[in-house]
């Protein structure tokens, strides 16, 4: 198992070098991605498929790991990411055609994204805290020039704030660790296990109690920054928005739940230390709650459509906050499984709109209309989308928020459910606008004729396929997944 | 008072200084200063404690804080030929008596959970690099200038180096390694996007930027 590891990090990190000094010409360029892409899939989903009933395997001297916690968010990057990269194809040759960018940029672009994947992976198979850090810190810098690819105003704004933002953010993240380091070393009393997540979890209960609240406030701010947690969630709309679409999908459905992964390692440390979980959850529960109502004024006046995705990211991760927050077996199951349904409808959300800006030529909504008959494939996979992230019954999203409100309610949190309605209605009817106003009435601007290709959309179908599929079915080996990785943070 | 306390006590001068100093190469060099003391600070505490990884640290440093960050800051200057800073969110006076007080007394009422664990149990030393750290962090918030708000993030990460150093030295060295090479690319980013920014802004004030809104 400790080759598998080190192969699932291996692939990406060769493929971008490859592409990077060896690809000569677009064609070639394409082919080595997408194989790479197929190539990384199939390795990591044999790395998850052997974690899915609790177990656990190390590598590297215990540095690296696998277990069904990390399994979880490892499908996300394979799952997600490979209909993303074959999506990306299509659309970055759509890109360099419009003259957008050059086939250099594109090179760069495909180079940058399979490094950006061998640090997501090297973030969620992390067991040292520091390597933990220094990937999802290297998230930011390897992704950075795939937001600010196109030159100009715009994207140069929005790689600056994506820069500075997060690292002052992770700043704070790269003190928690320091002091977990310190504070565990004080109790475990050697400098190699005192920096593993698999030996401060054990030795969680004799670590000093100040010392972890005020780590986990540290981590909070920190990975909350890069995971798009109110306050610090400014740079999310301008980054998610600026990038071309692939970017922006593997950003804000991949990346956040990485960053997301991060606090909650630091969560099940302090939640099974002698601090307890109602610590931790008390803190989740009010970003969480913070984060969604946000994201709902800014959603409602949302006239960019990309834009609005990216409030839609600030939204789910608050909701995925909210199970954790909610805590206990659900809750933390239901924002564990929010992971998953929204990185599936937030890939295929941005995705979609790729496709709508192609044929629109904007990404002004009001200039939008009418959409069902432009393209009605495109208009069917745009309805799925929306009506995933807005929760509606028989749509992945509403079994994850179904399950979070059920938890909370179990739980006796009902003002905390309460708040959390209210959030998520005034979401839906600003969504719901904003939805009639793309797919019906009258186009209000030129229309691009030219078709989107099936190859385009097939990726886009396997998506909306999943979102469809989770929402009525529940798949034993997912579930098994799920309570194992729930019963890790639980420490059980 | 001993050595590692006058030096803990310069770091946050230091600190002070390229926070206020609205000439940028002055700041830059200041930083080079800072990050002097910081390696003046490793070997201090490498011969004391008789620790040999700081030593390695020290070395480190210089290569990396006192020669390569400046020189990368100074060719970004020298690129955009911008001399000195406009005027800063709350003036050229105010924002660093504001920053300075306020990382003051963070320090003060967090150090001593750092003392229950720290392995150098020096009090000055510790409130310096929660300072440091905070001024860094109170200097992003407070200057508009993209190359302040490099200076700033340079501060706090020797703030973390700081802190690194007295709380936790026998940390596994690729703890070190991640979080130099990361600060290290970091910096290169940012000074490439500083100079595109100025490119298309006409300006390094990052407040001009108002593209993206709502």
């Amino acid at each position: 198992m400790e080759s598998l590891i080190i192969l699932v990090l291996a692939v990406p990190f060769i493929s971008s070098l490859v592409i990077w000094f060896i690809g000569v010409n677009t064609k070639t360029v394409n082919i080595i991605h997408i194989a790479a892409s197929i190539v990384y899939a199939l390795v990591a989903l044999n790395l998850i498929c052997s974690v899915t009933g609790g177990e656990r395997y190390f590598a590297f001297n215990e540095f690296l790991f696998v277990d069904s916690l990390g399994g979880v968010f490892l499908s996300l990057i394979a799952v997600t990411g490979l209909l993303i990269n074959i999506y990306s194809v299509k659309y970055m040759e759509w890109e360099v055609k419009k003259g957008h960018l050059t086939d250099k940029d594109l090179r760069i672009f495909f180079a940058l994204s399979h490094l950006f994947i061998f640090t997501m992976t090297l973030s969620v198979l992390a067991n040292n805290m520091a390597v933990m850090w220094a990937a999802v810190e290297a998230t930011t810098l390897s992704s950075v020039f795939m937001v600010a690819i196109s030159k100009g105003k715009r994207s140069t704004e929005s790689g600056w704030k994506y820069i500075v933002i997060c690292s002052v953010g992770l700043a704070f993240a790269l003190y928690a660790t320091i002091l977990l380091y310190g504070a565990g070393f004080a109790v475990i009393g050697d400098g190699h296990d005192a920096m593993l997540w698999t030996s401060l979890m054990d030795n969680a209960k004799l670590i000093d109690a100040d010392a972890l609240k005020l780590i986990f406030v540290f981590a909070l701010i920190g990975f909350g920054t890069k995971a798009g947690l109110a306050p610090t969630h400014t740079w999310l709309p301008d980054v998610h928005s600026e990038g071309p679409s692939p970017a922006s999908a593997m950003l804000s459905a991949v990346l956040l739940k990485c960053a997301m992964l991060a606090i909650v390692r630091y969560y099940a440390i302090v939640g099974n230390s002698i601090v307890g979980f109602e610590f931790v959850q008390n803190m989740m529960i009010v970003i969480s709650l913070v984060t969604i109502f946000i994201a709902a004024m800014f959603i409602i006046r949302q006239h960019d459509i990309k834009r609005m995705f990216a409030y839609h990211s600030v939204e789910h991760i608050g909701i995925i906050a909210f199970g954790f927050g909610i805590g206990g077996p659900l809750g933390i199951f239901a924002g564990l499984f929010h992971s998953l349904t929204h990185s599936i409808t937030k890939a295929l959300a941005f995705c979609v709109s790729g496709n709508i800006i192609k044929i629109y030529g904007t990404r002004d909504m009001t200039k939008m209309g009418g959409l069902i008959k432009i393209a009605p494939v495109t208009a069917i996979l745009f309805g799925i989308a929306i009506c995933s992230l807005v929760g509606i019954p028989l749509f992945a999203i509403f079994v994850s928020e179904f399950l979070a409100i059920k938890a909370g309610i179990v739980g006796g949190d009902y003002f905390a459910v309460a708040l959390f309605i209210i959030g998520l209605a005034i979401i839906f009817v600003g969504v719901f606008s904003h939805f009639n106003e793309v797919m019906f009435g009258e186009a209000k601007s030129e229309v691009n004729k030219e078709k989107i290709e099936l190859s385009a959309n097939i990726p886009l179908m396997i998506l909306a396929a999943m979102i469809v599929v989770l929402g009525i079915f529940s798949i034993d080996s997912v579930v098994m997944l799920f309570d194992n990785a729930t019963k890790i943070v639980l420490g059980s | 008072m001993d050595l590692l306390s006058i030096l803990s006590i310069a770091m946050i001068f230091a600190a002070l200084a390229v926070f206020g100093l609205r000439n940028y190469k002055l700041s830059v060099l200041t930083y080079g200063v800072q990050a002097s003391i910081l390696v003046l600070i490793f070997f201090t505490l490498a011969s004391a404690h008789d620790i040999a990884e700081l030593k390695s640290w020290a070395f480190v440093a210089i290569l990396t804080k006192v020669l390569f960050v400046p020189y990368v800051l100074l060719r970004l200057l020298k690129k955009v030929q911008v001399e000195s800073e406009v005027e800063p969110v709350a003036g050229f006076f105010v924002s660093p008596i504001i920053a300075l007080g306020f990382s003051l007394a963070i320090a003060m009422s967090i150090y001593p959970i750092y003392l229950k664990f720290s392995l150098v149990q020096e009090h000055i030393p510790l409130i310096a690099a929660i300072t440091v750290f905070m001024m860094g962090i109170f200097g992003f918030i407070l200057r508009k200038s993209a190359i302040k708000q490099i200076l700033a993030f340079c501060t706090f990460e020797n703030g973390i180096h700081l802190t690194l150093a007295l709380t936790a030295y026998n940390s596994p060295g690729i703890v070190e390694i991640g979080i130099l090479t990361d600060a290290i690319f970091a910096v290169v980013i940012m000074s490439i996007l500083a100079a595109r920014f100025y490119k298309y802004f006409g300006s390094l004030d990052v407040s001009k930027a108002s593209e993206l809104k709502g």
